[in-house]
């Protein structure tokens, strides 16, 4: 029987929902079709996380890709250990998972799930809805699809787009004499850490002084309870809602101060408006933002009238597309383009969310 | 974690139920009512703490706020169960609550996340699953707190001043003495599930007498003068705690004599001073956990376990025995751990070589274990004799 639940995208959200079907037995393999361009599930988080030279995740012990809060990774580390300490840690909301133990743990899972059976190589251009449900480029159709799209591309700024100084903190790169780094965000304050400790001069360029805090949305965003004000606010509201919560900021803390301030005594790290004369602009500027620069998204938008807000395509409460939607069929958003549903939805929690919401709606469907 | 009210209900609630399950398999067996109303009440705060506090004061509660939280709980429920006299003894609820929070941690971090994809997500809601327990909760649980209620045994309050004894006790009951409440001529118990609380008995054949009743409690009682034991069971099953026994000096009295109670649960003598009289605490073909009493100026031995008993002597505290400070005698089993024995006399008018000042003696085919006694000035050491044996840990 060909599969009837289809994921189309092959990062970190693909994995996420994935497993969570394959939780308990829902599916088997054969019965989840993963639509991707690439093999493994941190092919495009990975080369990222290498050119800011990230060493600890910014998430905590919950931040992974398992269908299961529990066991957190800060329990794993424990366990593989042989010491509390990560659990201590956790439970004062202290600990950071570092980079490597994140992918070991992706490693395992992609290997544990049969990630690789379900696997359809290739860049979906097209989703569109037909009798028993969705067809994806000519396969199917299939009765529940969930888009994991992704970051629809790296953002620089206008004015450095042809400037050949320019790379972006996501793109390989050293670090020049003189470095500007353009943005305030967690990127952008690692490679302030990176060029400093490589020996440079930083002058941070940023229109706005960052927000401090452990997350990219105040905690209680993440659950039922912080979000039931969100979902309550009219449409405009909710739009600036998410806007706000777009604004730049990393976790606070001295071993992010204390460079930067010993810098400044030395006269190596300041503040400016422009790049004006260093030999090296860094754009740690995040993403593109929007459906509209996504091809599949906005192609899914234009051929089914979807509803739209801004930047942000209109979504249900629990990540599904309500005209595309109903007792037989649904279509779910998960990553980035579901922030109409969860503002941290681009994080591994938030993938989870939509996750087990797709879960859930397949589980109830009496056809599945 | 992030709870809705309707969560953190919820989580109390399912967490709730082992303990709530303990508590129902323990009151039976114990005879006593107390498990299940302290797990009603460690709930009843637990609920009222989310309701009016957590859910407000909360709005993202870091794993770390469950120990302040944990303590609050605790100190508010034992507070609580002090004001409702029930009458719960101190460690054994001090590990329900703890085993309860323990629990409830487990499931909070572990079990219900996994058990329930989403719980997190839901902060801490249950789904359908929830809404049962919300509704069959509240319902099964004032059920059985109602006829926990209903069936306890009556307390009668024994009014400040003297009575006039022998007070019996021949139903079940808690007898509990205001301060200065006296009984002259002593109490007899013969009923099951009796407890005698905070009372003073003056003279009288025995102080105190229990003839074959189980689950009887005495607690922080006094007793002084008796002619014979200061509290004498026969047949029966005690729990003795906090008391200060009396004997008479130069008659022939015994401080505590449980006696032929073999095929009974054990006894439990616990905390008690006993002072004077030929032997202090003396178990005769019984059971019995003998532990953290101070026993002072015995004549004859301080600690007696003998005619084939069973059980434990630890961390009591002997001294100015004479002849015998912790005695194993015929066929006894005994383990006698982390003791204090000093200044056991030699009872040089016995003519006795097995009364010289013996701080631990194995006597007559009993066997005893040693772990970690200290002996201090007791000229016969540690003894065994008459097939008898020592063995050291």
């Amino acid at each position: 029987m060909p599969p009837r639940v289809a994921i189309v995208g092959s990062g970190l959200g693909g994995l996420v929902a994935y497993a969570t079907l394959r939780h308990g037995g829902l599916l088997a393999p054969g019965e989840i079709a993963v639509f991707g361009d690439r093999g493994h599930p941190a092919a495009a988080w990975r080369p990222r996380a290498e050119a800011i030279r990230q060493r600890l995740m910014r998430s905590e012990s919950e931040g992974h890709c398992a269908p299961t809060s529990f066991p957190g990774l800060a329990a794993r580390e424990a366990l593989r250990r042989r010491d509390l300490a990560p659990l201590v840690l956790s439970v004062c909301d202290r600990y950071r998972p570092t980079v490597p133990d994140f992918l070991r743990h992706v490693d395992e899972l992609r290997e544990r799930s049969g990630w690789d059976e379900s696997l359809v190589p290739g860049r979906v251009e097209r989703v569109r809805t037909v009798d028993g449900g969705f067809e994806i480029d000519g396969h199917g159709p299939f009765r529940h699809v969930l888009l994991a799209p992704g970051h629809p591309g790296l953002a620089r700024p206008p004015h450095l787009e042809r400037d050949p100084r320019a790379v972006h903190a996501y793109e390989p790169h050293e670090y020049a004499a003189s470095v500007a780094v353009v943005g305030a965000g967690m990127a952008a304050a690692t490679e302030w850490l990176n060029a400093l400790a490589a020996g440079a001069e930083v002058v941070s360029v940023r229109r706005r002084e960052p927000a401090r805090r452990p997350l990219n949305v105040a905690r209680h965003l993440f659950t039922k309870r912080g979000l039931a004000a969100f979902h309550a606010s009219p449409r405009a509201g909710r739009a600036a809602l998410l806007r706000g919560f777009g604004e730049p900021s990393y976790p606070p803390g001295r071993s992010w101060d204390a460079p930067v301030e010993q810098a400044v005594r030395e006269g190596r790290f300041r503040v400016e408006p422009e790049p004006n004369g260093v030999a090296q602009v860094i754009c740690a500027t995040g993403f593109k933002r929007g459906f509209r620069h996504d091809a599949l998204l906005a192609r899914l938008v234009a051929e089914h009238g979807l509803d739209t807000e801004g930047r942000w395509i209109v979504l249900a409460d629990d990540s599904t597309v309500p005209a595309l939607t109903d007792r037989t069929r649904t279509l779910s958003l998960a990553g980035v383009p579901a922030q109409w549903a969860f503002p941290a939805a681009d994080t591994l929690v938030g993938m989870k969310v939509a996750a087990r919401h797709f879960r859930r709606r397949v589980e109830s469907c009496p056809t599945r | 974690m992030s709870y809705t009210l309707r969560g953190r209900l919820e989580t109390r609630l399912a967490a709730a139920l082992v303990p709530f399950l303990v508590a129902a398999a323990l009151s039976p067996v114990l005879h006593k009512w107390w498990p299940l109303e302290l797990v009603g009440l460690m709930l009843a705060i637990g609920l009222a703490l989310d309701a009016g506090l957590y859910h407000r004061l909360l709005p993202y509660q870091p794993g770390w706020l469950a120990l302040p939280q944990g303590l609050l709980e605790l100190g508010l429920t034992m507070a609580a169960a002090r004001a409702l006299e029930l009458n719960a003894p101190l460690r054994p609820a001090l590990a329900l609550f703890a085993g309860a929070w323990l629990l409830l941690q487990l499931l909070a971090h572990a079990g219900l996340p996994l058990l329930r994809l989403s719980w997190p997500d839901d902060g801490g809601e249950l789904g359908r699953a929830g809404s049962t327990l919300r509704v069959a909760a509240p319902v099964a649980l004032l059920a059985v707190l109602g006829i926990a209620w209903a069936v306890e045994p009556p307390t009668v309050r024994l009014a400040a001043g003297e009575h006039r004894g022998p007070l019996v006790l021949d139903h079940a009951q808690t007898l509990v003495g205001e301060p200065g409440a006296v009984v002259r001529g002593g109490i007899v118990i013969t009923a099951d599930d009796v407890t005698v609380r905070n009372v003073t008995v003056i003279g009288g054949r025995h102080g105190i007498e229990v003839q074959s009743a189980e689950s009887v409690e005495l607690e922080e009682v006094v007793v002084e003068g008796a002619e014979l034991d200061g509290i004498h069971v026969r047949r029966g099953q005690v729990e003795i705690r906090d008391c200060r026994v009396r004997s008479l000096p130069g008659a022939f009295t015994q401080g505590i004599d449980i006696s032929f109670a073999f095929d009974l649960r054990p006894s439990l003598v616990e905390r008690c001073t006993v002072v004077g009289g030929l032997e202090g605490i003396v178990t005769h073909f019984a059971h019995a956990l003998i532990r953290d009493n101070r026993v002072r100026n015995t004549e004859l031995r301080a600690i007696t376990m003998t005619e084939m008993s069973m059980g434990r002597i630890e961390d009591n505290d002997v001294a100015g025995a004479v002849g015998v400070g912790i005695f194993c005698g015929d066929y006894s089993h005994c383990e006698i751990d982390g003791n204090a024995v000093a200044d056991v006399a030699p009872d040089l008018s016995s003519g006795d070589r097995q009364r010289q000042g013996v701080a631990i003696l194995s006597h007559f085919g009993a066997e005893a274990e040693l772990r970690g006694n200290e002996i201090v000035r007791s000229p016969g050491g540690i003894a065994a004799s008459w097939d008898a044996t020592i063995e050291h840990e």
